[in-house]
Parts: structure tokens; sequence; C-alpha cells
């Protein structure tokens, strides 16, 4: 395996991390445009409060893969520059929304507005922002690009129905998270029921639109396609095999095993489009090898990488480990 | 460019008038982010001392101070980390050929960057967050890596940079870059000044604006305990960076003088290349005559600084042809912008120092031996008036003297990208609507940004405005048992702050 190769790999890593974690986070947010009814204060607390320690640090995983892609891939992310400018710019304005609505609803106290704005804001960039890159995603299947066409991302239908898939993995995601965290404390045990309701939901369509999708990357990425089928089915087992359990473990209440059953399944896709579009990094445009940088410097990047990740991971096992036990009655009494 | 007659002028000046659009979009969202990353920087050292205190202690003026900066600290570097995303890609949406050739001699500068962010980001949950679940000792730990994280990305970043400026260590065939050595942008000769300087830029900027948001509520007679800590913390560290930053800022202009003498010309206004230059402070460099206006100028200091000899010889703007220099006019006044700023912080740092000596020297001889903590005594910061408003003026100073130094750093570097190796214009997308991008970033960013300041104000008087919701209650619930306790403001620290202000002065006077 050369290092590039290996480079591909460690970014797969940091996608599916990334897609796991702040996929959650951006699920939380769609969850919040979607609340309604009684009960829809409370859901948009419970979702605030699961972000609240942790969606900076999983938001890093997307610049991990971003600098990767530039540093190690350096043409390969000239030409997605210079072609997928239009949901590049929808997915940054979602993040730099997404962002900066939470920590004013959650710092601002009414200064800059009423929070409730904030809430929406938050809510609909979070719902944007996956979308976005499920279309950059599928242009990278297809490599249907043009340099003076920067709309053409959002022409096709592939690239929508991929967005929209990306927005309910990651409403899903969400949703299963979510049921476990409501179901750890007494003050927020009946939201358990609608996030259920919803996690269940989630499931169902997210498995619909993979029946929708598949022949779609058929008639619209055919390279990739071909490859999927010879390499990716492995991965696609996986993650049916992980939807199904979900909906089995999420009808039983078994949370935290679901939590691990909806992430596989997740990964599974992920994995499976990255066996499936491997050695093209745009299909047609760049592959791993054109537009690898010189292979001192990628060496370098993966033991800086390797040397990084032994300070990070135990941090980040370290975060979620504090923040795993829900807030208990304790916590309030204590109060400053 | 190639190409014949009207075609080529057309596309000459759709690439120009596309350069200058994709130059001051980027302009615009690098201020904009660096703006917040100082704090990233600078605040975690200054909680790292005032939480200190608070544990050492137990005091709970110093906790109020701790609490009110970390809030502050969450908002400012959440808005630093979604900015700081938009510029790793907008590089590549800006400069794609830029990026498709030099990111990967850049590459370890970046990774090393984005881990550095990484334990930054996994610390301040567990700060903001972990009020309650960790001990305070443990709480005040975490500081730690956040301010080391803070510190070393801004240092891979500048590297980055230094790189773009000094470039080295790499070759290059047809415009492809064959090989290059992994550490190239450490190696970088003007790295390590670089790094410096920015560094105290970023505590000054933090300091300055610290020390500004207390001498503002000490304006309004708001003098309590509470106030003049923060005052004198905020204060502290702009005031001490200060005379460093002439000594680093000194080392800069050293290595861009040797490596970069064009940039030097452009900052000095100087156009002929001559011995025994002057040195020009101050006014204003013509680009059509090549002479300063209205500047001082000292004969030959300029020889005297920059080579160690009255009569060195220096390299003026005329030693390249017109393309290949910089815009003086901009250069020289955002130097002088820099410079002046920078000297009248020095000033100030030496009039406070010199009346807090003399308080100093007066409080030994025994008359007012009684009170502690600057409560029962004159306390040894000056705050009259003219001082506070000195005071208020740091932060927006040193501010605005950072923003120069990075229009001197990169507009001196023009026409180039990387310096001798890629032009800007060559660099810069093909893509048309960046004028709409542009327009777009400055919309969302001043939108953000206003709302970011009334935010910051809200939380610097520490009191409702009318506009507030009348009840907590309208508050939703389950934030009250939150960790990170984002209540507008936290009365009850505060009232306890004030108790204990009043409490130590009443010790103090006993």
């Amino acid at each position: 395996m050369s290092a590039a190769d290996l480079l591909l790999v460690v970014m797969v890593g940091g996608l599916t991390a990334y897609a796991l974690l702040a996929g959650a986070d951006f699920g939380g947010g769609v969850w919040d445009l979607l609340a309604r009814g009684r009960d829809a204060g409370d859901q948009r607390r419970l979702i605030s409060r699961a972000l609240g320690p942790v969606w900076e640090a999983n938001h890093v995983w997307l610049i991990f893969v971003l600098v990767a892609l530039f540093s190690g891939f350096s043409e390969a992310f000239g030409i997605i520059g210079s072609t997928l400018q239009v949901p590049l710019i929808c997915a940054l304005v979602g993040i730099v929304l997404r962002g900066s609505a939470y920590v004013y609803r959650a710092y601002g106290g009414g200064a800059a507005g009423p929070d409730r704005w904030w809430g929406h804001v938050f809510a609909v960039a979070s719902t944007v922002t996956p979308f976005a890159l499920g279309v950059t995603g599928a242009a990278l299947a297809t490599g249907d690009l043009a340099e003076d066409d920067p709309w053409r991302p959002l022409t096709n239908s592939f690239g929508l129905v991929c967005g929209l898939f990306a927005v309910t993995v990651t409403a899903f995601l969400a949703a299963v998270y979510l049921c476990r965290d409501a179901a750890g404390s007494p003050a927020t045990e009946h939201l358990v029921a609608g996030m259920r309701r919803r996690a269940l939901a989630g499931a169902l369509a997210s498995g619909a639109l993979a029946a929708v999708l598949l022949p779609l990357l058929w008639s619209d990425a055919p390279v990739v396609a071909d490859r999927f089928a010879e390499r990716s089915i492995p991965f696609a087992v996986l993650s049916a095999g992980g939807g199904a359990a979900a909906l089995v473990l999420l009808w039983r209440h078994r949370f935290t095993a679901a939590r691990v059953a909806a992430g596989l399944a997740v990964a599974g896709v992920l994995w499976g489009w990255a066996a499936a579009q491997y050695p093209d990094l745009v299909v047609g445009r760049a592959t791993a090898n054109s537009a690898a940088a010189p292979e001192a410097n990628l060496v370098a990047m993966l033991i800086a990488i390797a040397l990084g990740m032994l300070v990070i991971v135990p941090s980040m096992v370290l975060l979620f480990r504090l923040f795993a036990r829900p807030d208990t009655d304790a916590d309030l009494a204590d109060e400053h | 460019m190639v190409g014949t007659g009207g075609g080529a002028a057309g596309m000459v000046v759709a690439a120009g008038a596309s350069t200058g659009l994709a130059r001051a979009e980027t302009a615009f969202s690098l201020a904009f982010h660096i703006c917040f990353a100082v704090f990233g920087v600078g605040m975690p050292w200054l909680l790292l001392y005032t939480e200190g205190k608070w544990v050492r202690t137990g005091d709970p003026v110093w906790l109020a101070l701790t609490k009110k900066w970390s809030r502050a600290f969450a908002v400012l570097f959440a808005v630093g980390a979604v900015s700081g995303t938009v510029l790793s890609v907008e590089f590549g949406l800006l400069w794609p050929a830029f990026m498709a050739r030099y990111g990967g001699v850049l590459g370890l500068s970046f990774t090393l960057e984005g881990f550095a962010f990484f334990a930054e980001a996994i610390f301040i949950g567990m700060y903001l967050y972990g009020w309650k679940r960790l001990s305070p000792r443990a709480h005040w730990l975490t500081l730690w890596p956040i301010a080391i994280a803070g510190t070393l990305s801004t240092l891979f970043i500048i590297t980055a940079n230094a790189w773009m400026n000094v470039p080295g260590h790499v070759r290059e065939l047809d415009g492809k870059v064959v090989s290059a050595e992994p550490l190239a942008p450490f190696l970088s000769p003007s790295a390590p000044a670089q790094i410096v300087h920015m560094l105290l830029a970023a505590l000054m900027c933090t300091g300055g604006l610290v020390a500004g948001v207390y001498a503002a509520g000490m304006l309004r007679g708001r003098r309590d305990t509470y106030h003049q800590r923060g005052l004198r913390v905020g204060l502290a560290v702009v005031l001490v960076c200060a005379p460093l930053q002439l000594v680093s800022g000194d080392l800069a202009a050293r290595v861009v003088g040797d490596r970069q003498p064009l940039k030097l010309a452009a900052m000095e206004g100087l156009f002929h290349t001559r011995t025994g230059a002057p040195l020009t402070i101050g006014g204003f460099y013509d680009n059509a005559t090549g002479e300063v206006r209205y500047g001082i100028e000292i004969p030959k200091l300029l020889s005297l600084i920059e080579g160690f000899h009255p009569d060195a010889r220096i390299t003026g703007l005329d030693a390249a042809p017109p393309a290949d220099r910089p815009n003086a006019a901009l250069v020289h006044g955002a130097f002088t912008v820099m410079v002046g700023l920078g000297s009248a912080l020095i000033v100030l740092a030496a009039l406070v120092a010199l009346v807090m000596l003399r308080r100093w020297r007066r409080g030994r001889g025994g008359r007012h031996r009684s009170g502690a903590d600057g409560v029962g005594r004159r306390p040894l910061v000056p705050t009259g008036r003219p001082w506070l408003w000195a005071a208020v003026a740091t932060g927006p100073a040193a501010m605005v003297a950072m923003l120069a130094g990075w229009e001197v750093t990169e507009g001196g570097r023009q026409p180039w990208i990387v310096y001798g190796r890629m032009r800007v214009s060559d660099a810069v997308t093909a893509s048309p609507g960046v004028g709409w991008t542009f327009a777009g970033t400055i919309v969302l960013y001043l939108g953000l940004a206003t709302a970011l300041i009334l935010i910051l104000r809200r939380m610097a008087t520490g009191g409702r405005g009318p506009d507030a919701p009348a009840l907590p209650s309208t508050r939703p619930p389950l934030d009250d048992v939150d960790d990170g306790d984002p209540r507008p403001v936290s009365p009850r620290v505060e009232a306890d702050a004030r108790a204990g202000a009043r409490a130590l002065g009443r010790g103090g006077r006993r």
C-alpha cells in the first residue's frame, strides 16, 4: 500500500467519524426544525444540551479531512474548488450559521434578537449543510462537472437525492442517539417515545431513499456503479444489516445497542462508496495517483497524523466519557 | 494568458477584476477570522491566571471574572472556529491553482494546525460544560491544553504564511513541485520572527479588550474590586507585551529587509535604491512620484537601523519593474498605522510603569500600610479618568495595529502569492461569480458581527437591557440546569462577586 492509499484510508476514517459524530449534530438541527406540538420546546432543549460540549470537537473532523485532501491530493482540491463552488459555499454558509446561531442562542440571552430566531437559523442551517455535502459527494462520483457551469451539481437527480439521503441519514442518527440521552434522565423521559418514533421513521426513510439511489447510481455514475457491484457488496450488506438491527433494537428499547447498529449502517454506506470510488477522487478528473503530493510529504503527514491521533483519541474518549452520564438533579442543586 | 487582439485584452481585464475581488474577499474573511482567533490564543492564558487565583484563594471575585470571561470566550471561539473552516475551503475556491501546486508543501503545517485545533475544541468542550462534573483543580487543568494548543495553532499556521513570504526547500519543474522537504514551512527564515510577532499581537489584543471592558465599567462608576482586577489583568498583559512587540517587530523587519527588500522599501516608502537612506516617519506615499508627502525624514537612520551603518545600501522600489512592485501607498500607510499605534501603547506602558513605581515607593513609606488588594489604600495602577480612557483605547488600538500589520505582510508581498514563485494573478480562480460570493460574505459576516457585538455588550455591562426577556422563566427551563450555565447573565454570581468585594472592603478597612 502506497502512502497515498494509506492517507486515503485515514481520510475515509476521518469522514466516518465526521458522519457519525457531527452528522448526528446536524441531524439534531433537523429535528429542531421539525419539532412540533406540546413537547417541541423540551425536544429542542434536549437537542441543544446534547450538542453543547461536543459539537465543536466533532466539527473538526471535517477540517481534518479537508486538510488531508488539500495537502495530500492538492490537484483534486484545485479541481473541486473550481467546479463545486455552489454546493461548497452552501455547506460553508450552513456551517457558519449553524455554529454562530447555536452559541448566540445559548449565550446571547436575547441581546441580538430573540433566541427563537437564532433557533430557527440553527435548525435551517443544520439541514442545509448535510444536503450540500451530500450533493458534493455525489458530484465526485458522477464526475459531471464543468468549470463554466457551477450550478450543474444541483441540476441532476442523483445529486439531489444524495443530498436528501444525507439529511435523512443524519436525522436518523440523531434520533437514535437522542433516544438514549432522553432515557437517561427522569426530566426527559417523556421525550423517549417521540424520539423513538422519529428514529424508526428515519430508518425507514433512509432505507427507502437508498433503494431509490441504487438505480440512479447506475444511470448517473456508471463507473462507480460497476466498481460498487464488484467491491462494495459486503459494505452494502453491513449497512443493510445494521439498519435492520437498529430497527429491531429501537423497537425493543435497547437504545445503546441501537446506537452501534445505526453507526454501522451509516459507516457501511460511506465505506461502500469509498471502495467504489477508488482510485478516482473526482471521476474522470483526478485519481489518487495523479493528484498525490510528493511521497516524502505524504509520509511526513502520515507520521504527523499518527502522533496527533495519539493525543487526540484519548482526549476525545475523555470528553465523551465526561459527558456520557446525563445530568441529574444533583447538578441542579449544585448551581452556583 | 496567450491570445491576440481584443479577446486577450478582454480576458486580462476580466482576470484583473476577478483577482481584485478574490483578494478583497480573502482579506475580508481573514480579517474577520483573525479578530476572533486572537481570543482563542490569548484568552486561555488570562483564564489560567484568574481561575488559578480562584482555585488557590477561593475568592469569589476571581471566580466571577473567570465565569464571565469563559462565557465570552465560548462565543468568540465558536465564531472563530466556523470562520476558520470557511478559510480552509475558500483558499481552494478562490486560489485553486495555488492550492493545487503548493497544498502538499504546506501539508505538514496545516495538518499540525488541524490537530492543535482538535485539542483546543475538545478541551474547550470540557472546560465550558464541565464546571460541575470536574473538581475545581481538574477544571483549571483543562485550560492548559487549550492554552498550549491555541498557541501552537498560531505557530503552525504562521509557518505556512512565512513560507509564502520566504519560500524555500522546494524543487519545481515546469510549474509542478517535484520534491519538497516536508519541513519546508518550518525552515522558512521568516517563520520565527513572524510567529513571535503574531503571538504577542494576539495577547495584546486580548489583554487590551479585556482591560477596555473594565475601564469602561469604571468610567461608569463601577469601581469595585471586580472591575479593578479585570482592568489590572488585561492592562498588565497588553502593556507588558507592548515593548516586547517592539523588539520582535525589529527582528521581523530585519528578515524582511534581508529576504523581501521590496516589501521593506514599500513599508518605509523608499523609492530610490541608495546608501545613507533616511527613515521616513508617517506621511503619505505617492505611487505616482515615488515620494512621501508630509512625512518626517530622519537622515541616514534607515541605513543605520537595517545595515548598522549610516551609509549602508538599502534597496528601493525602483529595483524592480513596476509590474513587480507592491502598492507602496497602501503598505506604507498600514505600516505607519501599526508603528504609530504600537508606539502609543509603549508610551502608555512606560507612563503606567512610572506611576506604579512612584506609588509603590510611597506605599512602602508606610503611611497606607492597611488594607489588602487595593481597596484600603490607593491602588498601584492609576485609575483616574484619563488613564481609564487610555485603557479603553488599548484594545481597539491593538486590534487595528494587528490588522494593519497583516496588510503590511500581505500587501507587501504583492504581486506574488508565493514570493518569487507564483503570482496572485496566476493563482486566482477563473470562475465567474466571485463578486456575488464576496457580497454574500460581507452581508453574512457583518450580520454575525453585529449580533456578536450586541451579545458581548450585554455580557460586558452585565445587566439586562430593556429588550431582555422580562422573566427568567421565559428562558428554557432546562437551560437552567445546564453545565454551561448559558443564561443571559448569572446575577447570582454577580451578586456574590459584589458581596465578596464589599466583604473584602470591610475587611480591609478594619
